[in-house]
């Protein structure tokens, strides 16, 4: 289990609430042939988080510091058709639900957007960079 | 003839020790402090000389002056290392920090050890001298603070060989 995702996932709850997009903790997969988020519209699914390690001092006594580059992905499919009445305060408060993440060197979010047929899914990233 | 390097690969090689007394600052001693999370250390044993021209020959000549010692460093910075731990009754430096004995010009000892210099046959040097040269950096970029620091040796510094 992630904190970082754990964290994001109860503020994107709380950043959310009383919006037409809703918050599950559970990962993105695929069932049936389809990811969740294009079965389950208008809910958001937060990926896994991936890690990159790479060394940022190498010091001769070999506590060496670290640079940790946490990148995460989240996932909402909507309506092409009809957009939501509230989908750029659905896209800020979702953009700004890195602040949640502290002690970082960096803290990015910023999204995408893929249409298919009448659907569009809003790809969201976000990426925080820390010392270790 | 194939020489032999010495490695700094192993993490207890290239240390640098700071003490009060000779004995304290070699490597190993007891209550030396020795300065964590450095970068790279140069030993500087650079021999003073002056160059002069006669008429009678078309290169120029030199004698030699005073040696000009230092040993001069980068490291990431230690919180009790730079400020001082508060807590080693035996050793000034270790108890009031690097910043505190720079300021108050404390002529302290010390040892640079080539190799870990606690095996018969290894190699340090030693010395006694200054702390100069602390600047503290921090950026957003580097993420933690790093400095330089200089220890200007006060006369030779000596080779010890273990044994």
């Amino acid at each position: 289990m992630s904190v970082i995702r754990d964290s994001l996932i109860t503020q994107l709850t709380t950043n959310l609430s009383g919006s037409n997009v809703s918050v599950s903790s559970e990962l993105p997969f695929t069932s049936g042939g389809e990811e969740l988020y294009n079965k389950n519209m208008k809910t958001l699914y937060v990926d896994e988080e991936q890690i990159d390690q790479e060394t940022l001092y190498e010091v001769l006594d070999r506590n060496n510091v670290a640079l940790n580059t946490s990148t995460l992905n989240a996932y909402v499919t909507l309506d092409a058709k009809t957009q939501l009445s509230d989908i750029n305060s659905i896209i800020a408060n979702v953009l700004s639900a890195k602040s949640v993440i502290t002690n970082t060197i960096t803290s990015e979010s910023d999204y995408e957007t893929d249409m298919d047929l009448d659907k569009i899914t809003y790809t969201f990233a976000f990426r925080f960079d820390k010392t270790v | 003839m194939t020489g032999t390097v010495i490695n700094v690969t192993s993490g207890s090689q290239a240390v640098l020790t700071l003490g009060t007394t000779q004995a304290m600052a070699a490597p190993g001693g007891t209550n030396g402090l020795v300065v964590p999370l450095m970068q790279d250390v140069t030993v500087s044993a650079s021999t003073g000389s002056t160059r002069y021209s006669t008429l009678d020959s078309t290169a120029s000549s030199a004698f030699t002056t005073v040696n000009e010692n230092s040993v001069s460093l980068n490291m990431l910075v230690d919180g009790a290392t730079f400020f001082g731990d508060g807590a080693n009754a035996s050793n000034d430096i270790a108890n009031k920090g690097l910043l505190q004995t720079s300021k108050e010009k404390t002529e302290i000892n010390f040892s640079v050890a080539f190799n870990e210099g606690n095996t018969t046959g290894e190699y340090y040097v030693e010395g006694t001298g200054f702390i100069s040269g602390l600047t503290p950096t921090a950026s957003i970029d580097a993420a933690v603070w790093v400095s330089p620091m200089e220890i200007i040796v006060n006369g030779e510094l000596t080779r010890v060989i273990v044994s």
